[in-house]
């Protein structure tokens, strides 16, 4: 070796010492940059497919006053069937304090509830009708998150609150080799899970004593060395360590000593009127203020009774209203959480323009959600929805109205990994979009 | 002379011929045909792993209402062994489980039959010591403490 050799050598070498440590593992060169927005994001699926004309376009007067500002009385012939609802828990409308975007698109794929939910937690459309018994097969803004915000955070840190079951427990992580349940969000259906039949199988468990729980430690430790498989290796879901675990066992036994004190029956002040929607949106809150998570996405969908009912759509539209501004106040109320947090608000489809042929007590006919998966032919109108979103003024800009067409379903992902600081962090190759070609960012300062 | 030949061959192929047949009897050893813990590669079903858990507590099949119920709970919260801990711990705890009351002063049987009822097979003689000295040295583990193990083991969650 030549001495110019050599030098070139020892000095490529000397260039990958440096370099070598900040090639992650996703494949980037350099640490994420970890700027973040704030440290919260809740991502309010306003779901069951909402449609602009009722919404945002309030054809039957503001159905949705807390988030919506605007006066128009609701229609007459429906307006007796409303039920009622305590008073704003806000100052003023949602609207206010930050931005709307009016005409937001799910421009792709099957207008289905849990096509929907599937593109707005994965960030991409999904072309094909979905196996309802499988995860997702992109990876979830969970798993982004778990595994690529720094420093790496415990599934405590991110929540998936269904107001169902059904497919929806699939959505806390995907199939995805890279990622899976070892990135995924702790799910719950609260609704399920904090009831009667909850309690009858999980309120009474025999609790061991300290001595007993060392014993306990000791053998179990034993027999599962001498098992050649774990249960993590197979279908347990998403897996909390020891002490995370511990946590979420006291909150479900202290949700059902609150339900059993009645503290449950009736949250609000809502009486009869509280529907599945407001309970979950409940519940979320009380994790909320139990774990303060980073990352939390829950949803609603009782106004899906639009394909049989149309008056008690434009009823739950208004509840769920309620719970969207309940969930804010709430959310400003909590140390930690309040003025470092941003709520994004979107359907996770609209509705048809054409109703079906069922005709309710009021004469209103009914709304199914069938637009051509195509996308250009017949009636598209449930592609059509809006996007609100809400946070800090220092972040946010507020009362800030886009009412052209602006936005899509796949935003919302790379949005909350931009509010995080993650999202130059996630490999180029995933498929979502770069925040920088999503138009919901025009929505911060 | 000839005659007696004869008369002598025949009776010595009749006796040849009549020779009593020996009697062979076949026998086996007796071979265990349980499963070892190694070779148990399924992991049961929701649905699986509720009603076992049932009937091993129970010595009964779990009702088709309240299998549904336990399902429906368990779907209701991602994080699966959690959520069957506290399942366990609550079987445990229902009246009408059938648990002994001590071990008793025969430990080995308690611990044969303890492996029997939840993995399907018999200790081997290192489980079956360990769990003998544990019981032995530590006076705080009762039945419901070994059923609980057993029953939250990775182990019991295949077949």
């Amino acid at each position: 070796m030549n001495r110019r050799r050599f030098l070139r050598n020892a000095s490529m070498a000397a260039v990958g010492a440096f370099a070598s440590p900040y090639i992650l593992p996703s494949g980037r060169l350099f640490a994420a940059s970890g700027a973040r927005k704030v440290n919260h994001v809740v991502f309010l699926l306003y779901a069951g497919g909402v449609r602009n004309t009722e919404s945002i376009h309030m054809n039957d007067g503001n159905l949705m006053p807390n988030l919506l500002s605007g006066n128009a009385a609701i229609s007459t012939d429906i307006a007796g069937a409303m039920d009622i609802l305590p008073a704003s828990p806000l100052s003023q409308p949602l609207q206010n304090f930050g931005t709307l975007f009016k005409e937001f698109r799910y421009s792709q794929g099957p207008t289905g509830h849990y096509n929907g939910h599937t593109v707005a937690v994965t960030g991409q459309y999904v072309d094909v009708d979905l196996n309802l018994r499988e995860h997702p097969r992109k990876p979830t803004i969970f798993e982004y998150y778990r595994k690529h915000n720094s420093p790496q955070q415990t599934a405590l840190n991110s929540w998936w609150v269904a107001n169902t079951l059904g497919p929806y427990p699939a959505l806390n992580y995907s199939s995805d080799p890279d990622y899976g349940p070892a990135y995924g969000a702790n799910f719950i259906a609260p609704t399920s899970l904090i009831s009667p039949d909850g309690f009858d199988v999980l309120g009474n468990p025999r609790n061991f004593t300290s001595a007993e729980q060392g014993a306990i430690y000791n053998i179990r430790d034993f027999v599962n060395h001498s098992f050649n498989k774990t249960f993590v290796d197979g279908s347990a879901g998403v897996t909390n360590a020891a002490t995370e675990a511990g946590r979420l066992q006291k909150f479900i036994t202290d949700s059902y000593a609150n339900a059993q004190a009645g503290l449950y029956a009736n949250p609000w002040g809502a009486g009869p009127s509280m529907n599945n929607d407001m309970f979950n949106v409940f519940y979320a809150e009380q994790i909320i203020k139990e774990f303060k998570p980073e990352l939390l996405v829950v949803n609603m969908q009782d106004v899906d009774i639009g394909h049989f009912n149309f008056t008690s759509y434009a009823n739950n539209l208004r509840k769920a209203d309620y719970a969207a501004a309940h969930l804010w106040s709430l959310i400003q109320s909590t140390p930690g959480m309040a003025n470092d947090t941003v709520l994004i608000i979107a359907p996770e489809h609209g509705r048809n323009a054409n109703p079906n042929t069922t005709v309710d007590a009021y004469g209103r006919r009914a709304l199914d959600h069938t637009a051509p998966s195509d996308a250009i032919t017949g009636d598209q109108k449930a592609r059509e929805i809006f996007c609100m979103v809400v946070g800090p003024p220092s972040v946010v800009k507020q009362g800030y109205v886009i009412n052209s067409i602006a936005g899509e379903s796949t935003d919302i992902v790379p949005v909350i990994a931009n509010i995080l600081g993650f999202d130059t962090a996630i490999p180029g190759t995933s498929g979502i979009k770069s925040y920088q070609s999503c138009d919901l960012q025009q929505a911060f300062i | 002379m000839k005659q007696i030949k004869i008369i002598f061959l025949i009776g010595l192929f009749l006796q040849s011929s009549c020779k009593k047949e020996n009697d062979y009897i076949y026998q086996l050893q007796d071979v265990n045909v349980k499963q070892t813990g190694s070779e148990k590669n399924n992991s049961k079903s929701t649905t699986e792993f509720i009603s076992i858990a049932y009937s091993d507590l129970f010595s009964v099949s779990i009702s088709q209402s309240d299998l549904l119920k336990f399902n429906t709970v368990y779907t209701a919260f991602g994080d699966k062994k959690l959520i069957e801990d506290r399942i366990i711990r609550n079987l445990l705890n229902t009246p009408g489980v059938l648990i002994p009351t001590g071990i008793g002063s025969d430990t080995t049987s308690f611990i044969n039959n303890s492996y029997k009822k939840f993995y399907n097979r018999e200790p081997n003689a290192f489980e079956s010591y360990y769990l003998k000295q544990q019981i032995r040295l530590n006076t705080i583990i009762n039945p419901t403490v070994i059923y609980y193990c057993l029953m939250t083991s990775d182990e019991y969650r295949y077949y």
